[in-house]
C-alpha cells in the first residue's frame, strides 16, 4: 500500500530531525533507543527497529477496513511540517521524559476508538499519522512503538541508567461500555449462572467471568461497567464476552462506545523514602498525613495522575486514560524520589 | 425608567427611583402615584413587570450569614475556647470557615459535615502556627468519626487550595509529655515513679529523634512512637525500680490514653537501641536483651549520632560502595569489636560463630519483613482484544431452562418462608 511508505517516511524524517549527528538520507542504519526499555525482555534496538518495520507492514493491511473519513485530507501536511519543525526546536532536549511531554495531549474521542477497535495496530498506525499529532497522540506503550528519543550513529543519548529501568505493572482497568438496548435484569439474572442483583442495595446485575477475571455491573438502560482487567485488550475481550452473554439470553445488545477509564498500575524502587522530605519540597502537590493515611499522595499536574507513594518504596498510579500516561508518571518522579534515596 | 413600566394611574411611563426615608420606591413623575414600594431584594427583569424576586434567586443569600453559619462560627470560637489557642487563632479560623462556607458544596453538605468543618477549620489554623494538635484530639472533642474527618479535611484542603505545613513533631513531644501525670507524687504515683519533667523532655526527645533517623515515624501515626519513647525516657531514668512497671500500667498511671500501636513501637525501638549497644564496646560483653538495654539508654543516646552510623548501613549501598569517610568509622570499630572478641573468647561465651556482622540494613520494619507473597511479573501477553468468543464458554456462564425453573421453584419457596415469619 503506497499509503504506508508515506508514513514510514514521514516518521523516519521527523526522528532524522530531532537527530543532530545522523545524516536524514539513511535512518535505517541508525540505531534506534526504542521504548522497549518498558518492556523487560527487550535487547537489541535494531532488531526492535527491524520488528517495528514488520509491524508497519502488518498492521497496514489492516488500515483497509478503517474508516479514516473523519479525518481531513490537509491535516497530514501541514501538520508533518509542524511535526518537523517542533522537532527541531527541541533537538536541545533529547531526553525521553521531554518527548513524551510533547507527544501527551490525550487523544481525542473518535480516536480513541479507533485505537481501541484494532488494538494493536492502530497505535502504530496513529504514530505514524503525524495528522493527528495536534489532537491525538496516543500511547507509544507497545514494544514496537516508535520512540522519539535522541538518536546517533555512535551510542543511545539516553542510556538505561538515565531512565529508571523499572516497568510500573497494570494491575486494573476500569472500562465501559454501552449495550445499546433496555434490559431486564430480573432477567439476566434468573439465567446467568455467573450474576447477582440485589435491587435494595444496588440497581445493577454483578456479573463475573472467569477467564478474563473480571466483574460487571450491568445496569437496565444497558451501560456496563468492566472492571478488574490487567491490560487494555483483555478489559476489551472481557467486556465483549458480557456482551456476549447477555446477547445470548435474548437481549439485542450491540457494543458501543467502548471507553478506558481508569487504568492502575503500582512498581517498586527498591528504596526508602523520606515521605516528609518530599512534602517538603513539593508541596504543591504533595499530601501526607501520617495521621490518615501512611503513604504521600503526589497529584502530578502533567500528566494529569494521582500517584500513592510509600515508604518502602512503593509506587501506585492511578487515574489513568492511557498506558503512557502511567509510564510518563513513574518516569517524572523516579528521580524526585531518588534525591530522597540517601538519609 | 428601564423596563418599561407604566402608571397604573395615568398610564404615563415615567417612572422614577425614589427613596423614602431609605426605603425604595417607584414613583410617578406625572401623577405622584407609588408604583411599587418596599421592594428588599435586587430585581432582575421582573422588575418590569414589577414582580418580586424569590429570595433564592437573589443575591440576598451571599450577603446573609445564614442560621446555620452562624451556628457554625460560634462553634469555632467555642472550640479555639476549649483549647485554650490564643486569641488570633480565633479569628483565623472563623476566617477560614467563612471562606469555606462560601462554596456550594459545604453549603449543602449534611450537618455532620459542617460539625466536621469547624474542627478541620480550627486544625488547618493550629498547623499553619505550627501549634501541636492531633486530629485524633478534635475528634474527640467533636464526637466526630476519624473517616468523616479525614474526608472534609482533605476537600477543604484541597477547595481552598491551601499550604498546611506537617505536624512538627517536637511541638507535640513537648505537649504530649507534659499531660503525663509523674511529675509530682499522689496517691496513685508512688514516689520513685515520679520524674523530673525537664529530664523526661530531653530524653524523649532524643529517643523520638533516635526513632525518626532509623525509619520508626515515617509514615505511622505520630503519637504512639511519642508514647513508646515516654515510656522508655521514664524507664531508664531509674531503671531498677521502674522495670517492673509495663507500659499499659504506664499510661494508667499518668491518666493518659494508650494507643494500641505503642507496644509494637516499643519493641522496634528497642530492638534499634539493641543494635546501637552491639557497636560499643563496653555494652558488646554484656549480652543485652529488651529489659537490660534500657538501663543504658542514656549512653547510647549520647554516642547515637556516631552509633547509627556504625550500626547500619544504608539500605541500598553495596559493601564496595561504602565511601572512604565510613569505611574509616567502620574500620576502627569493627577492628575494636574484633579485637575484644579475641581477647575475651575465653572469659565470655559468644555464641559460635557471632561476630559483628556487616552494618544491618537501615530500613522501615516494612522494608525489613520477608515479603508475603513474591508477585511474579505477568508474562508479555499477545491478546489483542479481538479473540473469537466460543460459545461454549458463554455458555457454561447460562442456566439451563431446568436450572431456571429449579431456581424459580428455590425463590418461591424461600419468599414463602419469609413471608410466615411467625408460624401460629
Amino acid at each position: 500500500m503506497e499509503g504506508e511508505e508515506t508514513y514510514l517516511e514521514l516518521f523516519l524524517a521527523r526522528c532524522a530531525a530531532q537527530d543532530d549527528l545522523a545524516p536524514p538520507r539513511s535512518p535505517l542504519l541508525s540505531p534506534i533507543v526504542p521504548y522497549d526499555v518498558y518492556v523487560p525482555n527487550s535487547s537489541n534496538p535494531e532488531t526492535t527497529f527491524n520488528s517495528q518495520l514488520e509491524e508497519v507492514t502488518e498492521t497496514s493491511g489492516n488500515f483497509s477496513s478503517v474508516d479514516l473519513s473523519f479525518l481531513p485530507d490537509e491535516l497530514t501536511q501541514e501538520n508533518k511540517e509542524q511535526t518537523v519543525i517542533r522537532s527541531k526546536h527541541e533537538t536541545e532536549e533529547n531526553g525521553k521524559t521531554k518527548s513524551w511531554q510533547r507527544r501527551l495531549p490525550l487523544p481525542s474521542q473518535q480516536d480513541v476508538d479507533l485505537a481501541l477497535n484494532s488494538s494493536g495496530g492502530s497505535n502504530s498506525h496513529s504514530h505514524l499519522h503525524p495528522g493527528d499529532a495536534d489532537s491525538a497522540q496516543p500511547s507509544p506503550e507497545k514494544p514496537h512503538s516508535l520512540p522519539l528519543a535522541s538518536i546517533t550513529p555512535m551510542t543511545p543519548v539516553t542510556p538505561v541508567s538515565e531512565c529508571s529501568g523499572i516497568v510500573p505493572q497494570l494491575q486494573n482497568i476500569v472500562s465501559t461500555v454501552n449495550l445499546a438496548c433496555k434490559l431486564d435484569l430480573k432477567k439476566i439474572a434468573l439465567h446467568a449462572k455467573n450474576a447477582e442483583y440485589n435491587p435494595k442495595r444496588f440497581a445493577a446485575v454483578i456479573m463475573r467471568i472467569r477467564e478474563p477475571r473480571t466483574t460487571a455491573l450491568i445496569f437496565s438502560s444497558g451501560k456496563m461497567v468492566c472492571t478488574g482487567a490487567r491490560s487494555e485488550e483483555l478489559s476489551r475481550l472481557a467486556a465483549r464476552k458480557y456482551a456476549r452473554v447477555v446477547q445470548k439470553l435474548g437481549f439485542p445488545a450491540r457494543f458501543l462506545d467502548f471507553k478506558i477509564q481508569n487504568m492502575v498500575g503500582s512498581c517498586d524502587v527498591r528504596f526508602p523514602i523520606r515521605l516528609e522530605g518530599l512534602v517538603l519540597t513539593h508541596q504543591q502537590f504533595s499530601s501526607y498525613e501520617p495521621e490518615l493515611f501512611p503513604g504521600l499522595i503526589y497529584r502530578m499536574v502533567k500528566p494529569r495522575i494521582v500517584l500513592l507513594i510509600f515508604v518502602s518504596g512503593k509506587v501506585v498510579l492511578t487515574g489513568a486514560k492511557e498506558r503512557s500516561e502511567i509510564y510518563e508518571a513513574f518516569e517524572n518522579i523516579y528521580p524526585i524520589l531518588k534525591g530522597f534515596k540517601k538519609t | 425608567m428601564p423596563g418599561g413600566g407604566r402608571c397604573p394611574d395615568c398610564g404615563s411611563t415615567e417612572l422614577v427611583e425614589d427613596s423614602h426615608y431609605s426605603q425604595n420606591q417607584l414613583v410617578c413623575s406625572d401623577c405622584g402615584c407609588v408604583v411599587t414600594e418596599g421592594v428588599l431584594t435586587t430585581t432582575f427583569t421582573d422588575e418590569g413587570n414589577l414582580r418580586e424576586v424569590t429570595y433564592s434567586r437573589s443575591t440576598g443569600e451571599n450577603e446573609q450569614v445564614s442560621r446555620s453559619q452562624q451556628r457554625g462560627l460560634c462553634r469555632v470560637r467555642d472550640l479555639c475556647r476549649v483549647l485554650q489557642l490564643p486569641p488570633t487563632f480565633e479569628d483565623t479560623a472563623v476566617a477560614y470557615y467563612q471562606q469555606a462556607y462560601q462554596h456550594s458544596g459545604i453549603r449543602a453538605a449534611r450537618l455532620q459535615k459542617k460539625e466536621v468543618l469547624v474542627g478541620c477549620c480550627v486544625l488547618i489554623t493550629c498547623r499553619q502556627r505550627n501549634w501541636p494538635l492531633t486530629m485524633g484530639t478534635i475528634c474527640t472533642l467533636l464526637y466526630a468519626d476519624l473517616d468523616v474527618f479525614s474526608g472534609t479535611y482533605l476537600q477543604m484542603v484541597k477547595l481552598l487550595g491551601l499550604d498546611v505545613p506537617s505536624l512538627c513533631l517536637v511541638d507535640l513531644v513537648k505537649t504530649y509529655c507534659s499531660s503525663f501525670k509523674l511529675f509530682e507524687a499522689s496517691p496513685s504515683v508512688p514516689t520513685k515513679y515520679v520524674e523530673d519533667k525537664e529530664k523526661m523532655l530531653s530524653r524523649t526527645l532524643q529517643l523520638v529523634e533516635l526513632a525518626d533517623e532509623t525509619w520508626l515515624v515515617t509514615g505511622r501515626h505520630p503519637l504512639p512512637v511519642i508514647t513508646a519513647a515516654t515510656f522508655l525516657a521514664w524507664q531508664s531514668l531509674r531503671p531498677s525500680d521502674r522495670l517492673t512497671c509495663s507500659l499499659a500500667r504506664f499510661c494508667k498511671l499518668a491518666s493518659v490514653d494508650l494507643p494500641y500501636p505503642a507496644s509494637s513501637r516499643l519493641q522496634e525501638l528497642l530492638a534499634v537501641l539493641l543494635r546501637l549497644a552491639e557497636q560499643l564496646a563496653w555494652l558488646q560483653v554484656l549480652k543485652l536483651d529488651k529489659r537490660s538495654v534500657v538501663a543504658h539508654v542514656g549512653d547510647l543516646l549520647q554516642h547515637r549520632h556516631t552509633l547509627v552510623r556504625k550500626a547500619f548501613r544504608d539500605g541500598t549501598a553495596e559493601p564496595d560502595a561504602l565511601d572512604a569517610r565510613e569505611k574509616e568509622l567502620q574500620g576502627p570499630g569493627q577492628g575494636q569489636g574484633w579485637g575484644k572478641e579475641d581477647r575475651g573468647d575465653g572469659s565470655v561465651d559468644l555464641p559460635a560463630g557471632k561476630r559483628p556482622a556487616s552494618p544491618a540494613l537501615l530500613l522501615p520494619p516494612c522494608m525489613l519483613k520477608p515479603p508475603k507473597r513474591i508477585c511474579p511479573t505477568p508474562p508479555v501477553s499477545t491478546v489483542t482484544g479481538d479473540e473469537n468468543i466460543s460459545d461454549s464458554e458463554i455458555e457454561q456462564y447460562l442456566r439451563t431452562p431446568q436450572e431456571v425453573r429449579d431456581f424459580q421453584r428455590a425463590q418461591a419457596t424461600r419468599q414463602a418462608a419469609t413471608s410466615v415469619p411467625n408460624p401460629p
